[in-house]
Parts: C-alpha cells; sequence; structure tokens
C-alpha cells in the first residue's frame, strides 16, 4: 500500500503537487489563457480610438468599458473559486472561456455604448473571472518545489501577448472594423476552452463538506456550503487577513506607474516616442522579472515572504524615486530606474500567489486566491483616480508617484506583521479545518497541533489528517 | 400694339430657350461674383534668390491682384543685361519675356497677376536665363490630414466620413462633398437623398454619414473645403464589406478550437481506459486507482483514500 504511493503524490499536509510532467502542460495552459485575459483587456486600447469615432461619446465613457471588465473579473473571482470547490474545475474554466467569447461576440454586434458594458464588461469579465481564478491554483496546486517559477513563467505571458496583440489587433481593426473584430476576438477567446480541457479531474477534498450536508436540503446548509466553498471563514483568519490587507496597500501604488509614466515624461520635457520607449522598457524587464524571481525563489535560499517583501520594497523605492530622477532632465536616469522599477514589480507578481498557499494551505488555496482578488480589486480601483486627483491638486506627479510608493512600502510593512514572520524556516501549512470546529485559538496553535503529525506522514499515505470530516462522523 | 406683344413673347420665348441649359450641376462652388480686375484687394510677393531656385507657397483664399517680384544677386558671370521671362504651369506667359538689365548688383522681375479663379492658381515662375528661376506655387489652403488607409464599413450599417482643416489654417466659406463616378466627381446632395446621406458641417471641420450602406458605395469620396478663391479637395477610400469576411476566419477558429478540445478530451479517455487495462492485472500505480476511484464519483474516492491507510 504504502510502496504504491509515488513520494510526489503525498497528501500529508495537501501541500505537495507532483512538480513535473503533467504540470507543465497545465502551466503552458495558464500561459494561454492568462494572455487571453489580461493580455487582451490590456491590448483592448486599440478598440477605444474607434469606439470614440463610431459612438460619439468621450474617451472617459468609452474607458469605463475596460474597467468594468477588469472590475467583473475580480468580483466573480470568488464565485468561481466556490464553483470549482463544488463542481470540477475543468467545466468552470471551459464554462468561463465560452462566456468571455460570448461577450466579446455580442459586443460586436452592439448598437449603443451600454451594450458595451455589459457585454464585454460583465459578460466577459465574468467568463474571466470564471477562469483565472481557477486556472492559477490549479497550477499551483501540481507544484512544490517550482510553484513560483511555474507562476513567473505563466505570468509572463501578459507582457509577451501586449506585444504581440496590439499589433494584431491594429490589423483586424483595419481589415474587418471593430466589429469583425471584436467577433475574431471571441473565437480567439474560445481557446480557452482547449485550456481548460486540460485540466484534469481531480480529487474533491471539498467533497465530504457536500456528503455532510446532502441529506438536509435548505436555506440553512446552502448558506453553510457557500461560505464553505466560498472559504469566508478565511476572513476570520489573522494571517489571511493581514496577508489581503498588505496586497490591497500594494494594489494601491502598484498601477500608478503603468498609468502615469508617459503622461509624466511628456510633462517633464520627453518626446512621445522617448515616453513610449520607457514604458516599453518597463514592460520587457517586467517580463524578465517574472521568470528570473520565479527560478531565483524556487532555489530555496530565502523565504518566499521573505522575498515577495524585498521586491516590493524596492519596487515601492523605485516608484518614489521616479519623479526624482527626472527632477534633473536626465533621460538615462529615468530610464534606468523604470528599468528597475519594472524588474521588480514583474518579480513580485510572480509571487503574491505563491505565499497564498503557505497562508492557508493548498486545500483552502482555490476560494483564497478568488478572495483576495476580490478584496484587492476595490484597492485598485482607488489607486489610479486617487493619483490623477493629487496631479490635478498640485499640477505635476510627483505627489502621485511618491504616496503611490508609499502604500506599497505599507504593504510591505503589513506584511512584516504576519505571524512567523521573522523565522527562517517557513511555518507549516494549516490543515483545513472541519467545518464544526470553533473559530477560536489562534490559528498558529492549530499549526501546531496539525503538524506534528502531519509532517511523520510523508510516506506513509495519504490521509492522515485527524482533522478531516469524516473524522468526525465516520 | 400686338407686334410689340409678339415680340416681346418671341423674347420671352428666346429667353427661355437659351436658359434652359442653365440647371447642369457643375463640381465646385457657385462661381465668385465677377469683380472687376481693378477692384480687386492687391498683395505682394517677393523673394530674393542667392543659389539657383527656390520655391515658394503662396496660401490665397480671395480673388486678388498678386504682384510677385523676384530678384535675384547673380552669379559669378553678373552680366549686365539677362533675357527674364514669366512661366505659368511650365508655358511661357505671353509677352513676357524681357531683358532685365543688372541693377544694384541685383536682376528684378515683377509682375501682377490677376488671380481670380481657380483656373489662375497654379506655378508661377520667373526665370531669369536658363541659370535661375523662382517658384511660386499658389493654391487655396489644402487639407493636410489625409487619411491613407480605407474606411471600411459593412452592408447594412452607416459610416462617418470625416474631413478637418487645420486650425493653423484659414477656415473655409462652406465644405462639400463629392463621389468619383468614373472620372468626374458628382456632388453629393443630402436633399436628394436625405434619407442616406447626411452631411454636418462645423467651421473646420465636415462629417458625411451615408445610412444603409451597399457594397456599390465603396469608392472613392472627395472633400472640398470651398474658399472664395477655389476648393481644396481630399480624398477618403471607402470600402464595404460583407459581413460574411470576417465570419471565415472566426469559424476556422471555433473548428480549430473543437478540434483541439476533442482530441484533449478523447487522448484523455484513452489513456484513462489503458491504465484501468492495466491496472486489473495488479500492477497498478497510485495515479491509476485515483482516476478510476474519481470515476466512480467523489464521495467513494475520499472513502478509499480513507481505507487505504
Amino acid at each position: 500500500m504504502t510502496k504504491l504511493r509515488p513520494k510526489a503524490r503525498s497528501q500529508g499536509d495537501g501541500a505537495e503537487g507532483p512538480d513535473g510532467g503533467w504540470g507543465w502542460v497545465l502551466v503552458g495552459a495558464l500561459f494561454v489563457s492568462t494572455s487571453l485575459v489580461f493580455g487582451l483587456m490590456r491590448s483592448l486600447g486599440i478598440f477605444f480610438v474607434e469606439f470614440v469615432q463610431y459612438f460619439e461619446e468621450s474617451a472617459q465613457a468609452i474607458s469605463w468599458i475596460s474597467s468594468t471588465g477588469l472590475a467583473a473579473q475580480q468580483f466573480f473571482s470568488p464565485l468561481g473559486a466556490a464553483l470549482c470547490n463544488a463542481y470540477d474545475t475543468r467545466w468552470i474554466v471551459m464554462t468561463g472561456g465560452c462566456l468571455a467569447g460570448l461577450g466579446l461576440i455580442l459586443a460586436s454586434q452592439a448598437t449603443c455604448l451600454v451594450h458595451l458594458y455589459l457585454t464585454m464588461g460583465v459578460i466577459s469579465g465574468l467568463g474571466w473571472g470564471l477562469v483565472f481564478t481557477p486556472m492559477v491554483a490549479t497550477v499551483m496546486a501540481n507544484f512544490t518545489r517550482r510553484r513560483t517559477l511555474a507562476l513567473g513563467l505563466a505570468f509572463s505571458s501578459i507582457g509577451l501577448s501586449s506585444f504581440a496583440f496590439n499589433p494584431l489587433f491594429q490589423l483586424l481593426v483595419e481589415m474587418y472594423t471593430w466589429r469583425g473584430a471584436l467577433l475574431i476576438l471571441g473565437g480567439l477567446s474560445f481557446n480557452i476552452l482547449p485550456c481548460g480541457a486540460l485540466i484534469r479531474p481531480q480529487r474533491r477534498s471539498k467533497a465530504p463538506a457536500k456528503v455532510v450536508s446532502e441529506s438536509r436540503v435548505s436555506c440553512g446548509s446552502f448558506l453553510q456550503r457557500a461560505s464553505s466553498y466560498l472559504e469566508l471563514p478565511l476572513l476570520f483568519e489573522r494571517p489571511y487577513i493581514t496577508y489581503t490587507l498588505a496586497i490591497s496597500l500594494l494594489n494601491v501604488g502598484y498601477f500608478v506607474p503603468y498609468f502615469h509614466l508617459v503622461a509624466h515624461s511628456r510633462q517633464v520635457g520627453f518626446s512621445e516616442y522617448q515616453a513610449a520607449f520607457v514604458m516599453s522598457a518597463a514592460g520587457a524587464t517586467d517580463i524578465l522579472g517574472r521568470i528570473a524571481s520565479g527560478w531565483f525563489s524556487d532555489l530555496g535560499h530565502f523565504r518566499l515572504i521573505h522575498l515577495l517583501s524585498m521586491w516590493t520594497t524596492l519596487a515601492g523605492l523605485f516608484i518614489m524615486l521616479l519623479p526624482v530622477s527626472s527632477l534633473s532632465g536626465s533621460y538615462a536616469a529615468l530610464m534606468v530606474i523604470s528599468l528597475l522599477y519594472g524588474f521588480c514589480s514583474g518579480a513580485l507578481t510572480s509571487l503574491v500567489f505563491a505565499v497564498v498557499p503557505m497562508i492557508v494551505g493548498v486545500e483552502r488555496m482555490m476560494g483564497a486566491l478568488g478572495l483576495l482578488q476580490l478584496i484587492e480589486s476595490g484597492a485598485g480601483l482607488l489607486g489610479a483616480p486617487l493619483s490623477g486627483l493629487l496631479k490635478d491638486i498640485t499640477g505635476n506627479y510627483t505627489a502621485s508617484f511618491m504616496v503611490a510608493g508609499g502604500f506599497v512600502v505599507l504593504g510591505t510593512l503589513t506584511m512584516v506583521t504576519l505571524p512567523h514572520y521573522f523565522s527562517h524556516k517557513d511555518p507549516p501549512s494549516p490543515q483545513r479545518r472541519s467545518p464544526d470546529d470553533t473559530e477560536e485559538g489562534s490559528p498558529a496553535e492549530l499549526e501546531q497541533i496539525h503538524s506534528l503529525p502531519s509532517h511523520t506522514n510523508d510516506l506513509t499515505g495519504e490521509v492522515t489528517n485527524k482533522r478531516l470530516p469524516e473524522d468526525t462522523f465516520s | 400694339m400686338s407686334a410689340s406683344w409678339k415680340q416681346l413673347f418671341f423674347q420671352i420665348l428666346l429667353l427661355l430657350v437659351s436658359c434652359r441649359h442653365i440647371n447642369t450641376k457643375t463640381p465646385g462652388p457657385t462661381p465668385p461674383p465677377l469683380i472687376p480686375i481693378d477692384q480687386l484687394p492687391t498683395d505682394v510677393r517677393s523673394v530674393v534668390l542667392k543659389g539657383e531656385s527656390h520655391t515658394e507657397k503662396v496660401e490665397l483664399l480671395n480673388p486678388v491682384n498678386l504682384a510677385l517680384e523676384c530678384t535675384w544677386t547673380g552669379n559669378q558671370d553678373k552680366l549686365p543685361n539677362i533675357t527674364g521671362l514669366w512661366r505659368k504651369n511650365g508655358e511661357e506667359v505671353q509677352n513676357s519675356s524681357q531683358t532685365v538689365l543688372l541693377e544694384n548688383d541685383q536682376y528684378n522681375l515683377k509682375r501682377v497677376f490677376s488671380i481670380v479663379n481657380e483656373e489662375n492658381l497654379g506655378s508661377y515662375t520667373c526665370e531669369f536665363g536658363s541659370k535661375a528661376k523662382i517658384d511660386f506655387v499658389l493654391a487655396a489652403p489644402q487639407i493636410g490630414e489625409v487619411r491613407d488607409k480605407p474606411i471600411v464599413s459593412y452592408v447594412g450599417d452607416s459610416v462617418v466620413i470625416t474631413c478637418k482643416m487645420e486650425d493653423t489654417k484659414p477656415q473655409p466659406s462652406t465644405w462639400n462633398w463629392y463621389r468619383a463616378n468614373g472620372t468626374d466627381k458628382e456632388q453629393i446632395s443630402t436633399a436628394q437623398e436625405p434619407l442616406r446621406y447626411e452631411i454636418k458641417s462645423e467651421e473646420r471641420n465636415t462629417k458625411l454619414v451615408v445610412h444603409s450602406l451597399v457594397e456599390a458605395d465603396g469608392g472613392l469620396y472627395y472633400c472640398g473645403a470651398v474658399y472664395a478663391i477655389s476648393t481644396s479637395m481630399s480624398h477618403v477610400k471607402l470600402k464595404v464589406i460583407n459581413f460574411h469576411e470576417p465570419l471565415k476566419p472566426f469559424i476556422a477558429i471555433v473548428i480549430e478550437v473543437i478540434v483541439l478540445v476533442a482530441i484533449i478530451l478523447l487522448y484523455e479517455k484513452s489513456q484513462s481506459k489503458k491504465n484501468s487495462a492495466a491496472g486489473e492485472n495488479g500492477t497498478t500505480d497510485q495515479t491509476n486507482t485515483l482516476t478510476q476511484g474519481e470515476s466512480n464519483g467523489p464521495e467513494e474516492s475520499s472513502s478509499m483514500r480513507q481505507r487505504k491507510v
């Protein structure tokens, strides 16, 4: 019995994935689907010029389309996570792909702006929400030692696909106008379906909870199940809340350079071409940073949380240095700081998700990611208008960048308050607690209760979690 | 009395007959009111040439008596007199050949031209012998932003074509739109087809909206900025395509997606069949049992896991 268990598949604490083989196929699937979600979202700017002309609306009204899409993607992330906890991930992702494509196809028939909000914004956003978080969680579940590298490689697709999609969309719009181009984009989005199909049906660790409540089908039990699928109890755990708060603060400042760097460069006196080049260079180092940080983190020399803190501190520092570097009027200084900023911001994106299973455990990762996306989205919505407001008040971008960098550093400081931050080794990941457990007691204590038996479980077979719900009912 | 009435009648008839041809559509603005030449305003343009040739652009809005002055500092020969002449669009202006004397180390040529309508615009050149010349290019303000790529639209949809005169240039008195008809240009009149064409003109920009497009609507469209002196044209190409055009790549992509999904799902089914076939021989890999377990349903798989321990 024990010999039949390959070591990699031991479910001792639910945190060990197979690290290779089919996992890399899933990384490829995540690569493609991420590029079709975020790479596509980033390149929608090409359509906005056409929309402004066709619908005769202001640029601001048109920009709400992508804001709605992004907000919907992040808002529906917990829903996607919960559905994957309840049903098979594969079909959820495939449904998401269908919805994303459908939204774009319907958008091609739009006759007024509201249609675009509803189709490109809500429907496609819902589809994207059902795709992104589940796919990330699946890839992370399939890796342990190479987790960050896998994520880094997959997320590098965002930058690379932006490079490829911009000229492609331009070509499509020129040949078929925006209607035809959106139709074809909808078809392209359907390529998420094969990516989802690659997800193998997995063991359902949530299933036991379902068995329990199946006997009483009532509103109360439904809510209980829903809250367990959504991992709402996580909201009461200090490590998770701390981490989510830290990432939200990070989000407030993180996007500001992407919005304002070009405008700031132009204001300082550089040409349009120079400003755009700075942005492209930062984008290139972003891709590099993701992969490099992923590879480096997996070498295991440092704890992921420490590496993440380092990258976020550096990123915040460089954001604050951006306006300072351009004060001197030197293009080289601005370029260097932007390159460094790009590298650090890419480096930290690989790690943001990888740290989550360290805090909540692999089993609850899906729901945790969903909730994280939802909460951090609110913060992200705050960042751009705040920086714009600061710019309107002060007249230049210095204050905006300073405040943005400040938020990022504040996020790092919040991260420092995580339990076991200063220990050299990672604390053992928490087990999934049964819904009947009380919420009292710090998670740290419970971790210790669970950790001892689970660590001796390496080779002795799968589930020795004494806390699995079956135990209480068997 | 009747004779004078008859005369009147015939005169009126004659008048009517000769007036029948007045209603032709001419591409171009209504001819400007004929101002007698000596009542036109005067303008001067002068150029001093140091080298061999020079081109000067002159922007004109209204009919004007334009005096063009050419001054040449001469070359090393410094001949005492030289033949000067004027050309319009390459052709010599009649009676313009004259002998130019060297005064104050310079040769001077001056002539006044009446620029009244479009025919008077063009390239005016003063030549000093065959050694030096200055070109004056007389034109109405040209429309700068010309869209080189065609505007594409779908059958049944409506399209907006815009033309804009830059802020740095003077604004036209009105705008006209024309459609290419063979080699001619035919003016688009909204009065004739109010359901199909709509022209919205402001001072510096103009929009032509064409509704209910058909494929025959494709082709060259010209917008004309009307000035007193002439009309400057800019053209835009309109391409009308059927909705089937983008449908072809779309269907190709959808087919590719369906094929990929089918391949993936079938491959997985064949893998699991292979594994289950091997599993019956007792040399199970852990994954096989799990795959089997999963196919039996989630509840049983978890209970199976429990029992294995």
